[in-house]
């Protein structure tokens, strides 16, 4: 299982903050990607950080059970 | 010294702590919720030199959470009634107010006699705009931002450890929500007071600093959480090209452009030009044969979200000349005013 959390405008975007995802076997742009049409992600800026570490290129990084994914957008309010 | 005997007290302090305190020089850019929150706490703690830049006027409807201000000063310039407020609390500190916008042409001169930058503002091409000063000249800046109920923060360029651009390269990808989004006064209060903590902390030399560490705090839920990041190497600054110009506003008066004004209709502050033209980006789409493909235009909305979605979507359709204004409406209004006192 992988937990995925969202944060600002991707958390209204997705209407969630987290979600499990039952998945063997996966990458993590397959995941990205998945997760991206499925909420409509594709004009939003982010980076995604996996067990809390921002990764900069999304390789063919295999995930693995109780890893933790998260949708980080810039905030800009004060 | 007995004003900061508590403090002091502080084995982690002490009276070199203090000196230090005393003899550091923080400019905090915005005195909006998150700087009214931040420039309090520096001043009562002894900061020697504190700069306030805000070139914004206090409305009614930002005293629920910038709690500096009070009714009787709406209409007055926010770093200078900023100044006198926190002057009260602690008239030995020396407070430099500078009633204007930071932007890329005044941002060297003004950050360069700081050692410390407090970005508190709530606009992301400013934010750039620090960041890249901030490298170009080594100087370190607290980052604080809020969206909701949730806030982030981190300390950027740190003993040469990383910055903005190392999470967020580019800017024209960005994509802020204009719309004013509402916030709680807690909201604010508590991010800046997390980023006048940091800025206590690079002074005195003590603690953790948020160097590579990006702070995410959810006030509903209560919860922190960090996440680390590096210095991305491969990027750099010439490698980031925005896809359109952006212009800083006082260079829409060189030359004849065409300004397009992508906000609601009655959105203030209202702009009016000659060469200005109103199209919501709502219904720009049913609107755009009014523009002309052969003519360059020049976007803008209220802080940058919305003019980049219209300056794709008329780029998506074959404008091929198409700038943004970088700042938005409140920077175009003033740089109106002063090329007006010029003129």
């Amino acid at each position: 299982m992988i937990q995925v959390k969202y944060f600002g405008v991707i958390a209204e975007a997705a209407n969630r903050d987290s979600e499990n995802i039952v998945e063997e076997n996966v990458t993590l742009s397959k995941i990205l990607s998945d997760l991206s049409s499925r909420y409509n992600l594709g004009e939003y800026n982010f980076q995604i950080a996996v067990n809390r570490k921002i990764v900069s290129n999304y390789s063919d990084e295999k995930l693995s059970n109780g890893d933790e994914i998260a949708f980080l957008p810039p905030f800009s309010g004060g | 010294m007995n004003r900061y005997i508590r403090q002091i007290t502080l084995p982690q302090v002490g009276l070199s702590g203090q000196q230090k305190l005393m003899e550091s020089k923080v400019l905090v850019i915005g005195a909006g919720g998150l700087g009214c929150a931040v420039l309090p706490y520096l001043a009562a703690a002894g900061i020697g030199k504190i700069g306030i830049i805000d070139g914004d006027k206090i409305e009614e409807s930002n005293l629920h959470r910038q709690v500096l201000y009070s009714s009787e000063q709406i209409g007055l310039q926010k770093a200078k009634e900023a100044s006198k407020s926190i002057s009260r609390n602690n008239p030995n500190v020396e407070i430099l107010v500078f009633e204007e916008y930071l932007t890329s042409k005044n941002a060297p001169q003004i950050l360069q006699e700081f050692d410390l930058i407090i970005d508190a503002t709530d606009n992301l091409f400013v934010r750039y705009v620090i960041n890249d000063t901030c490298v170009e000249l080594g100087k370190p800046f607290v980052y604080g931002s809020i969206h909701q109920f949730q806030g982030q923060v981190s300390v950027f360029n740190y003993q040469e450890g990383p910055n903005y651009r190392d999470i967020f390269p580019q800017e024209n990808q960005s994509a802020p929500n204009c719309a004013e989004a509402g916030v709680l006064g807690t909201t604010v209060g508590l991010i800046g007071m997390l980023q006048a903590n940091e800025a206590i902390k690079i002074i005195l030399e003590i603690g953790d600093v948020l160097s590579g560490k990006l702070l995410i705090y959810d006030l509903l839920s209560n919860s922190q959480q960090v996440f680390e990041f590096g210095k991305v190497p491969t990027r750099k600054k010439s490698d980031i090209s925005p896809s359109f110009e952006m212009i800083a506003s006082e260079d829409v008066f060189l030359g004849k452009v065409l300004l397009l004004d992508v906000r609601e209709f009655g959105e203030l502050p209202e702009i009016q030009l000659e060469n200005l033209l109103q199209i919501p980006l709502s219904i720009l789409a049913q609107k755009q044969e009014n523009l002309d493909k052969e003519k360059e235009y020049i976007i803008f909305c209220q802080s940058g979200g919305r003019s980049l979605k219209a300056a794709q979507f008329l780029s998506e359709k074959g404008f091929q000349k198409l700038k943004l204004i970088r700042g938005g409406a409140k920077e175009l209004i003033q740089a109106t005013k002063n090329e007006k006192s010029i003129s």
